[in-house]
């Protein structure tokens, strides 16, 4: 198709006409940043290089953005599926496992329209005051938001934990690329702190027939937080459900985090196509099979004697490892700082887990302490580099 | 035994329309011109007017701020026009040659006698002192600098770079004496680097020559990457660099007595009609050899230098005609990308090249063994942005193309904030902006990065002054 004919088809036509409308002295300017994140959503931009190289890479944040995206879906249509199935489970309810997805599609499409559409409207008022367009940073956050709450979570509390985190998790520090707190985790972390008790406990995990209703399922993790056991062997034969129910996923728990196969399924797109880091990703795995290890090594109580490979299995931490840990502005920025943030996330992961009385999950409390701590292992690691360059001008 | 230094990082990009190894003639072109803009910092002030008659080798302009620095006519013939631009800046002095090429009589000169100031001075009064380029800043050497080493990089690794086994033919004795200059500007080595098996190894230098060889991909070409590879720059050094046509141009003032600043200029890009090389003069203007070239003037870039560190030269200005850039052997023709594509972030993308690994293409081009069960990949190549200018975010990655011991993104993000002294422990006396070419290239935030370090350069360089 040659370039005029690029230009020149109806919808662009279309675009190309109601333009003026939304930008300076038309009738709509405070729709402009708007106007243009639905204009590059259709057409990437006609822009051309003007200064330094005069050809660029064709991947750009959008394109970046969309295979996270793509990578979450193995671990999204899975959950939707395991809700239906939790339920069908828990209240002797036998469904297909069509009617079991479809169970679950429905519970979450509210979440994730409420997650989006709150977080898009900031991010777009955001951008028309400051005049900017719209980043992408919001396409990933507002799915990964839905897929680690609880989904009998009320919609009216995750359109208020979106709301914090989008404002003063991100663009209070001036908007994508610039925050040092995972917006996802933050949005989580207020709901914990705010409404504990819709968060955790074993009946917020399982949905119900009516929506935002819960019945009684307990996660792996909140089994054994209640557990009276001795040994680790008596721990595990108290579990309702086998290390295999935890590697495929068919357990209570978040949307997202319950099957680990479905997340590695998302792990391998994101390693493949580049996007996420492998160090950070296996520094986390490392980290946290070590300290599973050491408290395998000591074990002084039942938990510890659990064996260190089911820390991988329960509750959010692969999904922590490969989607929150990962996220490139919140994380380390040098590699071999990435390494250290890896393996420090996963071993507090586990020490929070085993050690801390409050609450069974330690990955979301694991990462916002490593992203506190980012700059600090970049600066270490940058000052390496400084005294290498110093030392050898000195060395003449 | 051979010094090879294996490059790991970097990235070779597949443009089409590399010349054919082919030489026309193109030195009756009539129009030639020097401009400021070619080089960094300068404050230039003309020192003729229109209509003087000048010689090859007569000043047509000086640097206020450096007195070796007198830019000189490439050829002889009448000054046509003193070219200003906004705020009186001066952008170019414009030669209608008269087809003589006359340059000043002078005596050829015997390397063995000449001391090293003698040399400078011959250096700096026949204008070939204008072809050096110092690092750090990227300026024309001053009078006081005293180089720990010259870097000759004999060998260009860019997209569509001229090949230079096929263009220093013949010019061997020139280069030669050009080496042994160069040997006598500085107390430390002339470092050459070369492609393993280059025809311009097998040249007798003197002892202070060091030969390196290089392998990998762009962009193992560049100056800067050898630099780092053999002596990196600390602060306080100095480095001098020269091309190697501009060497030649050098040993054949010393040889001859005469300036005559002829190169083979490699015209190329998937614009580019029949690409092939040209014997041209520095500085000449570039309609003639476009109008044959290109098909059509409009929906095209004319690039004086590669696409990843060139000037764009106007094509239809009124103003100034497009000249060939001062340091620059190779003009690319590529189109240009002013078209919208319709949900293009989405599409699998099988013609658009990535160093990434998001389009199909990037994947079949990491597989193993691909390229014998597909045809050759072809990829549109133009000047699209590829998506918007975004805020940093992704990290990791220009560390994949950068080969110096720097920690590219932070010296980046220390350049952005204008933090000094942050940027001289990073390394900013080592670089270039043509070192950044392929981070920016690669980058899916659209940064415009070569500008912003060398706005950085030069603000840490009025600062010292």
């Amino acid at each position: 198709m040659s370039l005029m004919d690029k230009n020149n088809q109806p919808l662009r036509r279309f675009i190309d006409r109601i333009k003026p409308t939304f930008a300076k002295g038309g009738r709509l300017p405070w729709l402009q940043s708007t106007f243009e994140g639905f204009e590059t959503f259709a057409y990437t931009p006609n822009e051309v290089t003007h200064n330094g190289a005069h050809m660029r890479d064709a991947v750009d944040m959008k394109r970046s953005m969309i295979t996270v995206v793509i990578a979450l879906m193995p671990a999204l249509l899975f959950g939707m599926w395991n809700v239906g199935h939790q339920y069908a489970l828990a209240t002797g309810d036998s469904l297909s496992w069509i009617a079991e997805w479809w169970f679950g599609f429905i519970r979450m499409l509210p979440l994730i329209a409420v997650s989006y559409v709150v977080g898009l409207a900031i991010e777009f008022s955001f951008a028309q005051i400051r005049g900017h367009a719209v980043y992408e940073g919001y396409l990933v956050t507002g799915l990964i938001i839905p897929m680690i709450v609880p989904i009998s979570t009320p919609l009216w509390q995750l359109a208020l934990a979106v709301a914090f985190a989008v404002v003063v998790g991100k663009e209070v520090f001036g908007g994508t690329g610039m925050n040092f707190l995972n917006p996802a985790l933050v949005a989580r972390a207020f709901l914990f702190f705010s409404y504990p008790t819709h968060m955790s406990g074993d009946t917020v995990w399982v949905s119900a027939k009516h929506f935002g209703d819960a019945v009684t399922g307990a996660t792996p993790l909140g089994e054994i937080m209640a557990s009276n056991a001795h040994s680790g062997q008596e721990l595990l034969q108290g579990l309702s459900c086998s290390a295999l129910d935890m590697f495929v996923g068919v357990i209570p728990g978040s949307v997202g985090e319950t099957s680990v196969i479905a997340i590695l399924l998302g792990a391998a797109l994101l390693l493949l196509a580049g996007l996420a880091s492998w160090r950070i990703m296996l520094g986390v795995v490392l980290g946290g099979g070590l300290m599973g290890l050491l408290f395998n090594a000591i074990g002084a109580n039942a938990y510890m004697q659990l064996p260190f490979y089911y820390h991988y299995l329960m509750g959010g931490f692969m999904f922590g490892a490969v989607f929150m840990a990962t996220d490139p502005v919140t994380a380390a920025q040098t590699n071999r700082g990435k390494w250290i943030y890896g393996l420090l996330i996963g071993a507090f992961a586990v020490m929070l887990r085993v050690l801390n009385p409050a609450y069974p999950e330690g990955m979301m409390l694991a990462i916002l302490l490593m992203n506190c701590f980012a700059p600090l292992i970049d600066h270490c690691v940058v000052a390496g580099n400084i005294k290498r360059r110093r030392n050898r001008g000195r060395a003449r | 035994m051979q010094d090879i230094t294996k490059i790991r990082k970097g990235l070779d990009i597949p443009l089409e329309g590399c010349a054919r190894k082919i030489v026309s003639d193109a030195r009756s072109i009539g129009l030639y011109a020097v401009k400021p803009t070619d080089y960094v910092g300068l404050a230039p002030r003309p020192v003729v007017a229109e209509g003087d008659t000048v010689l090859a080798g007569s000043p047509l302009f000086v640097d206020k701020n450096n007195a070796c620095a007198k830019f000189v006519s490439p050829v002889s013939g009448t000054v046509k026009a003193v070219v200003r631009g906004e705020k009186r800046a001066l952008l170019a002095v414009v030669v209608a040659s008269d087809g003589r090429t006359e340059c000043a009589d002078s005596a050829p000169d015997d390397l063995a006698l000449l001391s090293r100031e003698q040399v400078r001075q011959r250096m700096v009064d026949s204008g070939c002192w204008t072809l050096l380029r110092r690092r750090p800043f990227g300026i024309v050497p001053l009078e006081s600098d005293n180089p720990k080493a010259i870097f000759v990089s004999c060998f260009d690794s860019a997209p569509l770079a001229p090949d230079y086994d096929f263009v220093m033919m013949g010019r061997e004795e020139d280069f030669g004496t050009g080496v042994e200059v160069l040997a006598k500007l500085t107390d430390g080595p002339v470092h050459l680097g070369m492609r393993p098996g280059q025809a311009l190894s097998q040249l007798d230098y003197g002892p202070q020559v060091e030969i390196h060889f290089f392998e990998g991909p762009h962009p193992a070409g560049n100056v800067g990457t050898q630099i780092a590879a053999v002596d990196p720059i600390d602060k306080g050094d100095v480095v001098w660099t020269i091309s190697p046509q501009e060497v030649a141009i050098v040993g054949h003032l010393f040889r001859s007595g005469q300036y005559r600043p002829e190169k083979l200029v490699a015209l190329t890009g998937p614009c580019a009609a029949s690409p092939r090389y040209y014997r041209i003069f520095s500085g000449a203007e570039l309609d003639r050899l476009c109008g044959e070239q290109m098909a059509s003037r409009k929906g095209c870039r004319l690039i004086s230098g590669n696409v990843l560190s060139g000037t764009t030269l106007p094509l239809d200005s009124p103003t100034l005609a497009p000249f060939l850039g001062a340091h620059d052997d190779l003009v690319t023709l590529i189109p240009e990308g002013d078209y919208y594509e319709f949900m293009g972030w989405l599409m699998p993308g099988l013609s658009k090249f990535s160093f990434h690994r998001t389009f199909l293409s990037g994947w079949l081009r990491h597989l193993p063994g691909v390229e014998r069960f597909l045809p050759k990949m072809r990829y549109d190549f133009d000047t699209n942005l590829h998506g918007e200018p975004r805020p940093l975010v992704m990290t990791g990655e220009f560390e994949q193309v950068f080969p110096f011991d720097i920690y590219p993104l932070q010296l980046l993000k220390a350049a952005i904030i204008g933090d000094v002294d942050l940027m001289e422990n990073l390394g900013i006396y080592e670089v270039e902006p043509e070192d950044f070419a392929l981070c920016e290239y690669i980058d899916p935030s659209k940064t415009d990065i070569q500008c912003i370090v060398r706005t950085a350069l030069e603000n840490i360089r009025k600062e010292g002054i």
